[in-house]
């Protein structure tokens, strides 16, 4: 565990949102990663709700409780009931009671789905200023702290709110993957005596993993990511083969009724040049009823997932690229 | 005239019991013919009867009876008319008509009477009193004088119809007796002539009627009458020994045909022997017998013809009963043959019984009834019989009815019918016969047994149709005989073929049954076919066959030769369905074949298509697929049923499954290894893919006990490499009775299998394992693989030669060499992700073709003139460029590609 601190990530500065800082406390990260080592196993995910307060502009997050692992079979568990149930006794022993969002461990970094943005739309929807915070196991266990926190855009929000993911809906909001979610610097705090100990300990741990300092991760992770990245390619094919057979139809059922309209307009001269009434109009839409529209959100999403995947991908090979440049130039001065 | 008297009244004074007055009847019956030619006594006869019911009508008051005879009368009395013109009218009948006059007017009188009388009867009173006045006024003198005589000598009259009363049973004398048989007779025998309709038979019957209820007060209803009229007939075999012996014999004949006929027929046997016999109240038994009597006098070949048509033009009808209408034929065969009436006619009535045995049952699904199935056999034996027998019989289904020679004379008997049409019917029959029997019992063998019949007929008619029949018919016939063939195992040319001294039983089959091998009769037969024939249909299913008898027997590239210059794959889908079914069945034979000689991948070629459908018991005929009703009602399900393949032609369908099953584990596993990494891998079967996950997601593997996990086992072992384990799995005790042993060449087969899984274990093992090896000594592989260095040097250098392993050889060392070019499984990864990254890219293309409305993109971009949007123009480049770079790092990519997968 090298930097505790600040594992931040400097994020697009949210316009005008409310939050635009979090800080964390320190009780609350292990919180997270205990329940993970308990509860998550593999590509499972573990969910929990996070309490706290906002301060200004700066969310204080200062305490959490996980969401328990429940199996398809009760169906009796109530998630609210246990959720209000778990903040009563928390306030009876007098802690931070407010709700101000929810985490979730990923794997491999994926996490940009539609579960996530319904649930996170729901929480910014009912509490303007919650938050989700993603949690990387896998980069934890090796060596450094992966933890983020995303909002919505007010963009995204404002669409989620009109439920409409047609492709002109989309195009009117001018909304790109890159614009659904927000990220806000995280801030990890402790209190001082927590400091003191941690300096303390960082002076007795012994120098053995250093030398960890040029392994080069295992492949493994890269071939997982390569994986989940083709996955999402695959995905995302099939959307755009879905909207191109969409636009095609949509082409020709307007050619279609254009045609129409044509021939229509031709015999109503015709009938008026002959004295007759013209034919009476007949509700155009009924006949052409537009192909359906294939909802263009689940694109987005995966195109954002894609990004998250390429961002993963491109700081582990970066990574791994000087790794192997250093040890070139050590090999090269030992010899 | 007394004699008139006597026989006019004497039934109505009658007090013998019914059985006395029966007995004289019935030896009566048999002068009959020498009594027919007095014209006058027949007359009267028919005339006295009828008084006789008249004044029975008349003793019951029954007036529409009355007045229906009275017409009857009246009728009769003008065919008399010469003779009575010659004779004088006669006294017994004016005595009627004054009587009847008298009669009604008193009942005219009669107010209280008349209210008490029915409608009907009310108004046959007036109707014939206003007749008989009418009519009586013909006969005004006579009446006049009768009754002048009746009034001034009361006496005289009572007198001697007293005497007629008085006499007994002995006074009737036969010659008294015999007028009144032959009256009987008479009307039947004008029936027969004329033709006429029933209603002269019931009035007929209605005297019987009368009489009977003269002699024992039976009810008067048409059965009643009827059987009693069976007990007359019946009995007149106990005693009637005073018949000619020939007659005897005839009838003795007549009814050993119907025993054949009736279940009860035994037991008419033992009534003939002696005794009495219970009657069965079978009133077609009765109907008919009185028919073939009155024939029995003037029988030639018109009426035999007449009476045939008769019968057949009852045919069909609704009322007619069709048991009884074959009974009838029986009866005509008989008296035909009894009165040498040639085989022309005899050939007729055969072809005539045998129609109407298929037209017994009229629903076609149904199927013949065992006797009637067995009458249907014999039939056609004898008819074949007279065939052989008699050269000069031509028969044909052109033969007009009108040009047919029935009639013995110089020139050759025509007959109209077609006897091939009625083997093939009979065929039909016997596979409805078969399709209808449970398959598990016993009656399904004895049914089998007469297949030996059915095909000893078809042979025959084969014989005579080569020397007769037109080509068109020998091409039908032919396709009979190849149906019945094709499908048999020739276990004796088997045995031949493989020089095998069998022991001295079966030496002796062989020596009983000398006949030409199947395979042989099938060449002769097919070839005729091939150059004959004229219908497709016969011919496609005589290659069919043919390819069936030869992938049967082992010939596979016979089979396969034959299957391919037919061309059959490419319009079998125009044909009928039962053609169908016999293509699916020839394909699968031929996968099996195929199997057998180890042609592994040709077996799974011919069986993919029955099998990746899920439904080869449908397609093969074997079975119907439980399918909701909304997908074939009722009626479908009829004619699916009927298109059934009867079950001692069935393909074993668990034969058949493991043959495909293991034949795709054998193309399928080291395929797999190959292409491990491979994105676009295609699986060569689903069925087997399919077996292998339902094999995964067992919670528990437990030894296997299916025959189907029993390969998914095999292929597991066989997937590592481990090919003595699969081995075990395909070849064991299991195995071996469920399917293995069914194969005629047994062991050769699990020699083929074992040696195939050795191979293919071999290439699986190099595939998977090359990447951990740096160099394999093939004199190793050999020895894990238990098979020959040569083999294993060549299975090596066919796999390199095909690029499928990055090897050398080395030859002094006799090692494999490894190349690594392989990729890694990171490489695999990426170089798919650059495909699916093309195929992205190619597909958001077509999105901004779309857009655009000009195709081609990037293709013709440096032709391109039109003016475009810059920034759309700028995009384009920059995915272009990235594609044409990812293509050139994808060629590298493919080569290596390329190179794994061949």
């Amino acid at each position: 565990m090298g930097s505790l601190k600040e594992s931040a990530v400097s994020g697009s500065n949210p316009l005008d949102s409310p939050v635009k800082q979090i800080q964390i406390d320190g009780l609350v990260v292990l919180k997270i990663i205990k329940h993970y080592q308990e509860e998550g196993q593999g590509s499972e995910v573990v969910q929990g709700v996070l309490l706290g307060l906002v301060v200004e502009d700066r969310l204080e997050i200062t305490n959490c409780f996980p969401f328990p692992q429940h199996t398809e079979d009760d169906v009796d568990f109530d998630e609210v009931q246990y959720q209000m149930e778990m903040m009563r006794s928390l306030r009876h022993v007098n802690i931070d009671h407010l709700h101000v969002g929810w985490y979730q461990s990923t794997y491999y970094g994926s996490f940009v789905s539609r579960a996530l943005l319904d649930s996170q739309f729901s929480y910014q929807h009912a509490i303007e200023e919650s938050v989700v915070l993603i949690y990387d196991p896998i980069k934890t266990a090796q060596g450094s702290l992966c933890l983020k926190a995303y909002r919505l855009t007010p963009k995204l929000m404002e669409i989620c709110k009109e439920k409409d993911f047609s492709p002109e809906a989309l195009k009117k909001a001018c909304i790109g993957y890159e614009h659904m979610l927000e990220e806000v610097p995280i801030v990890i705090k402790n209190s001082h005596l927590i400091n003191v100990l941690l300096l303390d300990l960082q002076e007795k741990s012994t120098v053995a993993d250093k030398h960890e300092l040029l392994n080069l991760s295992s492949s493994n992770h890269l071939e997982k990511s390569l994986q989940l990245l083709m996955d999402r390619v695959d995905g995302m094919s099939q959307e755009i083969v879905k909207y191109n057979t969409y636009c095609r139809n949509l082409t020709k059922q307007q050619q279609q009724k254009q045609q129409y309209l044509q021939r229509r307009q031709q015999e109503n001269t015709q009938r008026q040049s002959r004295g007759e009434p013209p034919l009476p109009e007949e509700d155009i839409n009924k006949m052409f009823k537009p192909p359906q529209a294939p909802p263009r959100m689940d694109t987005l999403l995966i195109a954002g997932q894609v990004n998250n995947y390429c961002q993963n991908i491109k700081a582990f090979t970066s990574q791994n690229l000087g790794k192997l440049f250093m040890a070139e130039a050590l090999q090269g001065h030992s010899s | 005239m007394s004699r008139f008297f006597a026989t006019g009244s004497d039934s109505e004074s009658e007090e013998s019991s019914s059985a006395d007055e029966i007995t004289p009847k019935a030896t009566g019956t048999t002068f009959s013919k020498h009594i027919v030619c007095c014209p006058l006594r027949f007359r009267f006869e028919e005339l006295t009867n009828i008084i006789k019911t008249i004044r029975n009508a008349m003793k019951i008051r029954d007036m529409s009876k009355c007045l229906e005879e009275f017409e009857q009368l009246y009728r009769a009395f003008l065919k008399s008319k010469t003779i009575v013109d010659k004779e004088g009218v006669p006294q017994f009948y004016i005595r009627l008509l004054a009587d009847l006059e008298d009669y009604l007017n008193q009942l005219w009188e009669d107010k209280e009477g008349k209210k008490k009388m029915n409608k009907n009867n009310a108004k046959a009173l007036s109707t014939l009193r206003q007749k008989i006045r009418k009519y009586n006024k013909d006969f005004e003198t006579e009446i006049v004088s009768y009754k002048e005589v009746l009034n001034c000598s009361p006496n005289v009259i009572s007198s001697s119809s007293k005497s007629d009363d008085d006499e007994d049973v002995t006074a009737k004398s036969l010659m008294k007796k015999k007028p009144q048989e032959e009256e009987k007779k008479a009307p039947e025998a004008s029936k027969f002539l004329k033709g006429e309709s029933e209603s002269e038979e019931d009035e007929e019957s209605e005297d019987w009627g009368s009489d009977s209820v003269d002699s024992g007060g039976e009810s008067e209803d048409n059965e009643g009458a009827a059987a009693s009229l069976a007990v007359v007939f019946l009995k007149k075999y106990v005693y009637g020994d005073k018949q000619p012996e020939r007659k005897k014999d005839d009838r003795r004949k007549r009814h050993k045909k119907m025993e054949q006929v009736d279940e009860e027929a035994d037991e008419e046997g033992e009534g003939e022997e002696g005794g009495w016999e219970k009657v069965k109240g079978g009133v077609p038994l009765v109907k008919e017998k009185p028919k073939m009597f009155a024939k029995g006098t003037e029988i030639n070949n018109a009426v035999v013809i007449k009476k045939l048509n008769e019968i057949l033009q009852a045919r069909g009808k609704k009322g007619t009963d069709r048991s009884a209408q074959i009974e009838l034929f029986h009866a005509l065969a008989g008296i035909s043959n009894e009165n040498n009436l040639g085989e022309g006619i005899l050939v007729k009535i055969k072809f005539n019984i045998i129609a109407s045995l298929y037209d017994y049952n009229t629903n076609l699904a149904a199927f013949m009834k065992a006797e009637m199935w067995k009458k249907c056999l014999e039939c056609i034996d004898e008819l074949l019989d007279i065939l052989f027998e008699n050269s000069n019989i031509f028969i044909g289904e052109n033969i007009a009815e009108d040009s047919e020679n029935l009639a013995i004379s110089d020139q050759p008997f025509r007959v109209r019918g077609c006897i091939l049409t009625l083997v093939e019917r009979m065929d039909e029959e016997f596979t409805k016969i078969m399709q209808n029997t449970d398959p598990h019992s016993q009656e399904y063998v004895d049914n089998l047994k007469d297949e030996g019949r059915v095909c000893g007929i078809i042979d025959r008619l084969l014989q005579y149709l080569e020397s007769k029949g037109s080509t068109e018919e020998v091409c039908r016939v032919y396709l009979r005989r190849i149906m019945h063939t094709y499908y048999k195992f020739d276990y004796k040319a088997h045995r031949r073929s493989l020089g095998l001294q069998g022991e001295t039983k079966s030496e002796q089959d062989q020596e009983e049954s000398e006949g030409e091998d199947s395979a042989i009769i099938m060449d002769r037969l097919c070839k005729f076919i091939y150059a004959k024939d004229r219908t497709d249909r016969i011919r496609t299913c005589a290659i069919l066959c043919h390819i069936y008898h030869h992938a049967l027997h082992s010939r596979w590239y016979q089979a396969r030769d034959l299957m391919l210059m037919s061309h059959l794959q490419d319009n079998i889908q125009h044909a009928d369905p039962p053609v169908q079914i016999l293509y699916n069945r020839t394909m699968v034979q031929l996968g099996i074949c195929a199997f057998r000689q180890g042609m592994i991948k040709d077996a799974h070629n011919a069986l993919l298509d029955i099998q990746s459908s899920g439904r080869a018991k449908e397609l093969l005929g074997q079975g119907l697929l439980m399918r909701n009703m909304q997908e074939r009602n009722a009626e479908q399900e009829k004619i699916e049923k009927r298109r059934q393949v009867p079950f001692h032609m069935h393909i074993n369908l668990e034969l058949l499954e493991c043959v495909y099953l293991v034949s795709a584990m054998l193309l399928e596993i080291p395929y797999m290894a190959a292409h491990e990494f491979d994105a676009r891998r295609r699986m060569i079967s689903k069925q087997f893919h399919h077996q292998l996950r339902v094999g995964e997601r067992q919670p528990l593997l437990g030894p296997p006990e299916s025959m189907r996990e029993h390969v998914v086992a095999a292929s597991k072992a066989m997937k590592m490499g481990d090919w003595r384990t699969c081995h075990s799995f395909i070849i064991n005790e299991k195995m071996n009775s469920k399917v293995w042993d069914l194969f005629p060449e047994t062991q050769r087969v699990r020699e083929m299998l074992v040696r195939k899984i050795q191979e293919e274990s071999l290439r699986t093992y190099l595939f998977t394992y090359s990447s951990v090896y740096d160099s394999i000594s093939m004199a190793t592989l050999s020895e894990m693989f238990e098979l020959e260095l040569p083999t294993v040097h060549s299975i090596i250098s066919k796999m390199i030669i095909n690029e499928e392993l990055m090897a050398s050889l080395d030859q002094p060392t006799q090692t494999v060499v490894m190349h690594r070019t392989e990729p890694t499984s990171l490489q695999n990864m990426t170089l798919q992700l650059a495909e699916k990254l093309g195929g992205l890219v190619e597909n958001n293309e077509r999105v901004f073709d779309l857009k655009q409305g000009v195709y081609g993109g990037y293709f013709n971009r440096g032709t391109r003139t039109r003016p475009r949007n810059l920034i759309k123009d700028h995009f384009q480049i920059k995915i272009n460029c990235g594609y044409q770079q990812r293509q050139n790092y994808q060629r590298g990519g493919y080569r290596n590609q390329n190179q794994s997968s061949y």
